[in-house]
């Protein structure tokens, strides 16, 4: 299997996603077989010189530096799941710094 | 002029459908509201047009489908549904969706799944099956859904409607959640290439707050020509492959005669690269959705799942039970293609190979073809939970989309008859910023098609 | 064993704009918590960037004024990771095609003289909001005013051989920075942030060891203690066989120490990948040459005019250039009439004493001040005299002649009245005019420094001197 439990779990770490044991060695064969697939992209040579398929507009439009921000029709306080004193409230970081 | 309460009770009779997330009370009162402050002098005037559900709308709620995003108010409007109400139309309601717009049928959506109009047995198709129900069922006259792989197209072909999905590019971005950025394009729904393009033509045109949004002026409709002579139609033999369902072969090829009889001379041509559009897209895809999605982390907006100790545990519960099970996969899949080890072989490659499909398409329209015409989907609507085994069968249900979100081009898909009594559409490919010469051929050929006579 | 230190240092500095990088949201200091904010900058569904003009403009001359090549095209890139701050779960930054490369930094350094320190590269990027742990119990507080706000990341490399040279070469970096006027470069308002690359090898070795990133410099006046405290750490660990370990190091400078990141994550996999929502980020050459003309007369440039125009050491030029507004005012001084040393003198005394305590103004108008210099120089006023002077003007406003009539300060340079001041003092101490008569001329100061208390001041000392010799002599 080209995508094993290890690689699965590591990869959820990265991605801040719970997977239960349950559920596991079902996902590590649906990605495995979902990464072979999208392996035959490797049987084209690579060519490094095809210029690279960018759509939409050529170049960056700069806008102007002034203070018109997008509009809210309300704010955080309204949407936020945990909002106190003006601030987002989060539980406290335990393994972050 | 439509009347909110006609609105409400044409949607109403529709409910078994599942396709509108929408409570009809609240759809009354909203309407009724609407209705009264809608400008007259707006060209869509009291037209009642519904939006996929992520499309963030001020009314009702935007939650993609999703339970991470359940209830949550969106406080601001999408461009395009900002230059909805500014002509006049009314949103009638948010439409059930594949979760964050991943899906080909509308049976990953945390809300149910979406029963197709005409065989409650079948899908709607997806990601946009909802709005495609809709329209497809006369509920309401258009819809808007998004194209990231074909969701606008393929739902279209199944529900027997036209779907268009615009150049990338043409229609701003602000406000449709986002799946996979350079692939993502609002798309609409109509009864009629008409009732369509007219909604297209609104929603189109620069747009300040997306960079990606080209520097144009909407959309300007096109007559309908009387013949389609001077047309140069390509036919790219990969979409015609010997396996092609029978039946999808004859309603092209009965599409086809119809357009040469129109005047249009037909070629066949290549685009060598179309086997490798599945897997590339299922690598660009996934690698910008895993990057889009991270903003969903209960912090700020939506459900919190986890009273939760710290704040990595507060991440994981919300994302892990607010994900479904197809959203998951390819944020794990998306995320592993970017990882380091692995971004060259998976992401660097597939954009190479996007690259070369891009290119073949500008061969082709380089040698004097104007548009291409193939079929939409490779089947008709298939069963529910026929393709839930593997998700790889349910990617191939794409096989005739991807190519056009990927080299970025308009195509749209119009019902060119019945396959057993179900819809199937032919699909229009055009040149980038050249919608007016694709929806000429639409009009032309939707004119003589009869597109309620089986194949 | 002597061991040398290899330092690399990255800084973070906020562009001075007014809005924010990516969304239209002000930029100012200090707003309540969370009202600087939209979809963009919130990290909304839906929400989408769009790029900051004048930002784009300063980085590029930034990357100028450091003679980095600036790249004609360059691309922005998704950052991916995890922060509560971070809202979109992605910085947008720059990769591996960043907007400048290749630049350069001379600064002084006290043990090897001019050193040319390389800048790797310079690119632009978003900040993040702000995460604040002591406010709630339990909880973090986030604040996403500051999320959005334009930042470059400049990044040295390890070319600084002690934490001594790490500061220099920051003090240098801020300098120039705050000439171009791109950014306050204020660390205690988190406008110029800097994190250090170090290591240790062998004294003579050239190949480079593992390093360690230290974080959690808050202040100016830290660089050099946390760099310190790393670097002597590091020593100590392989001095007892132990091997150093690729770590985030963090300085704590209440105990002057520095201890390892607690996050599980050894090395952060950031998935860099262009960013699908911006376009490549094109210069015209006519853009670039804007930004190039904007740029002012650079701090080494400007000193070595001052050295060559106004014959001024290469102290005290440095000194007086230290930053632009003190050499604009000191050039305007010169040009209103003051001799240039003696302008340098009091500009590097005076008027730098009382702007410290004035918020940094620099109080006393350049004409002012030249006024003053060429009362003392024309001998109307003492130094002392003139020094009184200056702090009323300074306090005042006024026309320093005016003021110094007023408090009687203009010196008496009348020779017939220092005459009798002199004839007085030598009757006041007959003892001391017959010790100095038969040699002791070590009393002149005693004698100036009684006529000066007989005088009240208001002798010229040095005519005053004159007449002392003069009439002591006889």
């Amino acid at each position: 299997m080209s995508v094993s439990r290890d690689e699965v779990l590591r990869i959820a770490e990265l991605a801040e996603l719970d997977v239960d044991e349950e559920t596991l060695p079902a996902l590590a064969e649906q990605m495995s077989r979902i990464i072979d697939y999208v392996a035959q992209l490797s049987a084209v040579p690579a060519n490094g010189g095809v210029k690279m398929f960018v759509p939409g507009p050529d170049a960056i439009r700069f806008r102007a530096d002034e203070v018109n921000p997008a509009p809210l029709a309300f704010g955080p306080a309204e949407f936020a799941p945990a909002f106190k004193e003006g601030f987002f409230v989060v539980p406290k970081l335990g393994q972050f710094e | 002029m439509s009347d909110a309460k006609a609105v409400a009770d044409r949607l109403a009779k529709v409910k078994r459908l599942n396709a509108l997330l929408t409570p009809l009370k609240d759809l009354r009162k909203s309407l009724a509201a609407q209705s009264a402050a809608a400008r007259p002098t707006g060209v869509l005037y009291g037209m009642p047009v519904v939006a996929k559900d992520n499309i963030c709308t001020l009314e009702f709620t935007t939650s993609c489908g999703s339970r991470i995003l359940e209830g949550y108010r969106s406080p601001y409007d999408a461009t395009a549904i900002a230059k909805l109400k500014a002509a006049g139309a009314v949103i009638a309601g948010k439409t059930n969706c594949d979760e964050f717009a991943m899906g080909s049928s509308t049976e990953h959506s945390a809300y149910g799944r979406v029963l197709h109009p005409l065989d409650k047995t079948r899908v709607p198709g997806g990601s946009s099956g909802g709005s495609a129900a809709l329209v497809g069922a006369g509920a309401v006259p258009a819809a808007l859904g998004s194209e990231t792989g074909g969701s606008v197209r393929q739902p279209a072909s199944f529900c027997g409607v036209v779907g268009i999905k615009p150049t990338y590019g043409r229609v701003s971005r602000y406000g449709l959640v986002a799946f996979g950025s350079s692939l993502d394009q609002i798309g609409v729904f109509g009864r009629s290439v008409h009732d369509a393009a007219r909604v297209l033509s609104v929603i189109s045109g620069r747009d300040p707050r997306d960079a990606t949004c080209e520097d144009r002026d909407p959309l300007r409709l096109p007559t309908v020509p009387e013949s389609l002579q001077g047309f140069v139609v390509g036919l790219p033999r990969e979409y015609f492959p010997p396996e092609l369902d029978p039946a999808v072969r004859r309603a092209c090829e009965r599409a086809i005669r119809l357009m040469k009889e129109q005047g249009a001379a037909v070629r066949e041509v290549s685009l060598p690269h179309t086997a490798y559009a599945v897997p590339t897209y299922y690598v660009i895809a996934p690698a910008e959705a895993s990057s889009n999605l991270a903003r969903f982390d209960g912090v700020r907006y939506g459900p919190r799942f986890n009273g939760s100790a710290d704040v990595r545990a507060l991440y994981r519960s919300t994302r892990g039970q607010g994900f479904g099970p197809e959203v998951r996969r390819r944020i794990l899949v998306g995320t592993y293609v970017l990882s380091s080890g692995y971004y060259d072989a998976y992401y660097r490659r597939a954009q190479q190979m996007r690259a070369l499909i891009a290119q073949d398409f500008r061969n082709v329209f380089d040698r004097g073809v104007d548009l291409l015409f193939t079929p939409t989907t490779p089947t008709p609507a298939f069963k529910a939970g026929e393709k839930l085994g593997d998700p790889i069968a349910m990617y191939l249900s794409d096989i005739f989309t991807v190519t056009a979100n990927l080299a970025g081009l308009p195509a749209m898909s119009i019902p060119i008859g019945r396959v057993k009594g179900l819809p199937i559409g032919g699909q229009f490919i055009g040149q980038a910023f050249l919608e007016d010469e694709m929806l000429e051929a639409a009009y032309a050929l939707e004119r003589v098609v009869p597109a309620e006579d089986e194949a | 064993m002597t061991w040398e230190t290899v330092i690399g240092l990255e800084t973070h500095v906020q562009l001075r704009t007014r809005s924010k990088m990516f969304c239209g949201c002000s930029t100012a200091f200090g707003a309540p918590p969370n009202t600087q904010v939209c979809p963009v900058c919130l990290g909304l569904p839906g929400a989408l960037p769009v790029p900051n003009g004048a930002a784009i403009g300063l980085a590029v001359r930034a990357a100028l004024a450091l003679g980095c090549t600036v790249h004609p095209r360059s691309i922005f890139a998704r950052k991916n990771y995890f922060y509560p701050d971070l809202p979109k779960g992605y910085q947008i930054s720059q990769f591996d095609q960043p907007l400048a490369t290749n630049g350069t930094l001379s600064f002084l350094s006290a043990e090897r003289g001019v050193v040319n320190a390389t800048i790797v590269r310079l690119h632009i990027e978003e900040d993040a909001g702000k995460s604040i742990h002591d406010r709630f119990a339990k909880a973090t507080a986030v604040d996403l005013n500051r999320s959005g706000v334009p930042l470059i990341e400049i990044v040295g490399g390890p070319d600084l051989r002690s934490p001594a040279e790490a500061r220099a070469y920051l003090q240098t970096l801020k300098q120039l920075l705050e000439y171009i006027g791109i950014s306050d470069c204020d660390m205690e308002k988190g406008s110029l942030r800097v994190d250090a690359n170090v290591s240790i090898r062998r004294a003579g070795e050239t190949a480079l060891n593992t390093r360690t990133e230290v974080k959690n410099i808050n202040a100016f006046s830290f660089v050099e203690k946390a760099l310190s405290v790393e670097h002597d750490r590091q020593i100590a660990l392989v001095e007892s066989g132990g091997t150093v370990t690729q770590q985030t190091m963090l300085y704590d400078a209440k105990e002057n120490t520095v201890r390892p990141q607690r996050s599980k994550e050894e090395s952060h996999d950031y998935r860099y990948f262009p960013e699908p929502d911006l376009p490549p980020l094109i210069l015209t050459p006519e853009f670039v040459a804007e930004q190039q003309s904007e740029l002012p007369e650079l701090p080494a440039a400007k000193r070595d005019r001052f050295m060559a125009s106004y014959a001024l050491s290469r102290e005290h030029a440095t000194v007086v250039t230290s930053s632009r507004a003190v050499a604009e005012y000191y050039e305007s001084v010169v040009r209103a009439g003051a001799e240039a040393q003696a302008a340098a003198n009091w500009v590097m005394t005076e008027a730098l004493a009382d702007a410290k305590d004035h918020q940094e103004q620099l109080r006393v108008t350049p004409d002012a001040l030249a006024k003053i210099v060429a009362l003392v120089k024309g001998g109307t006023l003492s130094n002392q005299a003139a020094k009184k002077v200056f702090t009323e003007v300074a306090a005042k406003g006024g026309d320093p002649r005016t003021i110094a009539e007023s408090l009687g300060l203009i010196q008496v340079a009348d020779a017939n009245v220092i005459e009798g001041w002199v004839t007085d003092v030598m009757a006041d101490h007959p003892s001391e005019v017959e010790r100095y008569k038969k040699g002791e001329t070590k009393l002149m100061p005693f004698f100036v420094g009684q006529l000066m208390r007989k005088s009240k001041g208001k002798a010229d000392p040095k005519l005053a001197q004159r007449v002392l010799e003069a009439k002591l002599s006889v």
